[in-house]
């Protein structure tokens, strides 16, 4: 079997063309398109059910697109299967495991099942990387959630693959091997190409370099992720309920106040937004004491994908 | 190694690590070695041993065991998501079927082999006749394969294992028994050609007296070949789904 090949300089690792992806009458992933150099980290981000598992199937050659094309490395998910898949290493979601299996058992498995030369090497150089060595001999039943996602990414990166897909890796584990999880997948940058998916904004940010915002099965949002970090972040949000007035009444005076860029309602108030540098708290208080209204609650509000979808969608 | 021989050795692995197959072992043991004891006690008295002994029970209790043997093979990956690092590891769907379809068989052949000292005991108390044993144990062989074909097959259409082994089961005794229509509707012909059709067709005339015909041999290949390739096609709809 052929072994991986590094990646060639220039080309393009993952290409998506326009990709639709159709279960019966519901539309997963509407025309969708974006690329990966080598040595990118580009996150999928979106809400669930937003499309970013139904990508990664598609480019690791689970399933067919019903349109478009993606190309792994130069090579057609569905024409050059067998190239694209000897270039992915994939982990899954929901971390596919064998339990009655050794740790060692379990990557040679998958490093035997690939084909690989020096496998038993190879397994070793992983399970050190991962710092499963000492447990290689445990069954994979009795290992904690963090360590099975550690074993599924060196299952993942046992035949060095020029491309990693990752889906959700940092779900359900603790914010201690989240750190872990998240420093990981930034080491791979310098040799491999990596496709990470989130519905976290904020580890997006930080782990990856490019972004693509999925927003029921379309791409509302791409493109690096500092830009992200200024454009998607309308503002700061404070949720306020007040009494004294109508409802209506309270709205307008809201509306009029300086510095307010919208109101909406929420729960029993309203939520104000504004610039990120504006500060609404000193003027909202004036105006309450003027008009003789009673404050009931104040609070900040914080920025959600789900704001930041509304946002988006608001703007196309 | 190819993946093949990969998914072998895991199979394997696989039975032998699970305590389920001692006690598959154990059974098949215990419930042989009664048969054994009982036909042996006869033959001092009543009649000669019967050769085709062990064959015999298990060309019944296969419709039991195999589904049993298979109902695991792929309906645990579908519902564990290992599937999904299997199909998309370059390896063909075929090599996934056919390592599958052979770690059990293999451990089939394991178990018949542990009736191997009753024919050694056989040997010594007895003049059996060897030709016939073995033209029977061959055809118990392919008729095993046969089964455990099936089991797959059931295995690759569902990821609820019970519903793997029922449907197996089911359409296993369908093949073991259909037959028994032709006696029903008193046809000859029909009932010659359902004969034709079902398991003990080709055994039961044949391997069980210690007639090896090729026309059976290639009854029980060919069921393994089409209950293959269904499997394969099977695992390959996944992907379409």
């Amino acid at each position: 079997m052929t072994q991986v090949s590094p990646p060639e300089s220039g080309l393009v690792m993952i290409e998506v063309k326009q990709l639709v992806k159709r279960y019966g009458p519901v539309t997963a992933l509407d025309h969708i398109s974006f690329e990966a150099k080598p040595g990118e980290i580009v996150g999928l981000l979106g809400a669930n059910g937003a499309g970013k598992t139904t990508t990664m199937r598609i480019l690791t050659g689970f399933m067919p697109p019903t349109e478009g094309t993606a190309r792994i490395a130069g090579f057609d998910v569905l024409t050059d299967s067998m190239e694209v898949r000897r270039r992915v290493g994939y982990l899954p979601e929901r971390v596919p495991v064998y339990p009655d299996m050794t740790v060692e058992g379990y990557v040679l498995f998958w490093a035997n099942l690939r084909g690989l030369k020096n496998a038993k090497q190879r397994v070793h150089s992983v399970l050190q990387r991962f710092d499963l060595m000492d447990r290689r001999y445990k069954l994979v039943r009795s290992l904690s959630k963090g360590l099975r996602q550690r074993l599924g990414l060196a299952q993942a990166l046992v035949h060095d693959p020029a491309v990693v897909i990752l889906d959700e890796p940092t779900i359900g584990i603790d914010a201690q091997q989240v750190i872990e999880v998240r420093n990981t997948v930034r080491s791979l940058r310098e040799a491999h190409t990596v496709l990470f998916s989130s519905h976290i904004l904020t580890e997006v940010e930080q782990v990856c370099d490019r972004v693509v915002i999925l927003h029921q099965g379309r791409v509302v949002a791409s493109g690096s992720t500092d830009i992200l970090s200024k454009q998607m972040k309308p503002g700061t949000h404070l949720y306020v309920a007040l009494q004294g007035k109508k409802k209506n009444e309270i709205r307008k005076l809201l509306e009029k106040l300086d510095g307010v860029t919208g109101v909406r309602e929420h729960e029993a108030g309203f939520v104000l937004s504004s610039d990120a540098n504006t500060d609404l708290r000193a003027t909202l208080s004036e105006m309450i004491a003027a008009q003789r209204l009673t404050l009931l609650e104040m609070r900040p509000m914080e920025t959600t994908l789900e704001d930041i979808f509304l946002n988006l969608v608001g703007k196309k | 190694m190819g993946a093949i021989g990969v998914i072998v050795r895991r199979e394997l692995g696989q039975y032998f690590a699970s305590p389920l197959a001692y006690v598959i072992g154990a059974a098949f043991l215990i419930l042989t070695g009664v048969q054994f004891n009982n036909d042996l006690t006869l033959s001092i008295t009543v009649r000669p041993v019967n050769p085709a002994l062990i064959p015999d029970f298990l060309s019944i209790i296969l419709v039991l065991l195999a589904p049993l043997l298979t109902m695991r093979l792929l309906a645990e990956e579908s519902r564990e998501g290992t599937i999904e690092l299997l199909l998309t590891a370059p390896i063909s769907d075929t090599s996934i079927v056919i390592g599958k379809f052979l770690g059990a068989w293999i451990y089939y052949t394991f178990l018949l082999l542990l009736t191997l000292p009753y024919q050694i005991i056989l040997i010594n108390v007895a003049s059996p006749d060897l030709a016939h044993t073995m033209a029977a144990h061959l055809g118990i062989w392919l008729y095993g394969g046969a089964c455990l074909a099936v089991g797959l097959m059931f295995s690759a259409m569902t990821e609820n294992q019970i519903v793997a082994a029922f449907l197996s089961t089911i359409t296993l005794l369908t093949l073991y028994m259909g037959e028994s229509v032709g006696q029903i509707v008193a046809n000859v012909d029909l009932a010659a050609f359902l004969f034709n059709l079902v398991l003990r067709g080709h055994y039961a005339p044949s391997f069980a007296v210690g007639v090896v015909r090729a026309e059976d041999i290639v009854y029980f290949a060919g069921m393994i070949v089409i209950m293959l390739y269904i499997a394969i096609r099977l695992l390959e709809s996944r992907r379409w789904r």
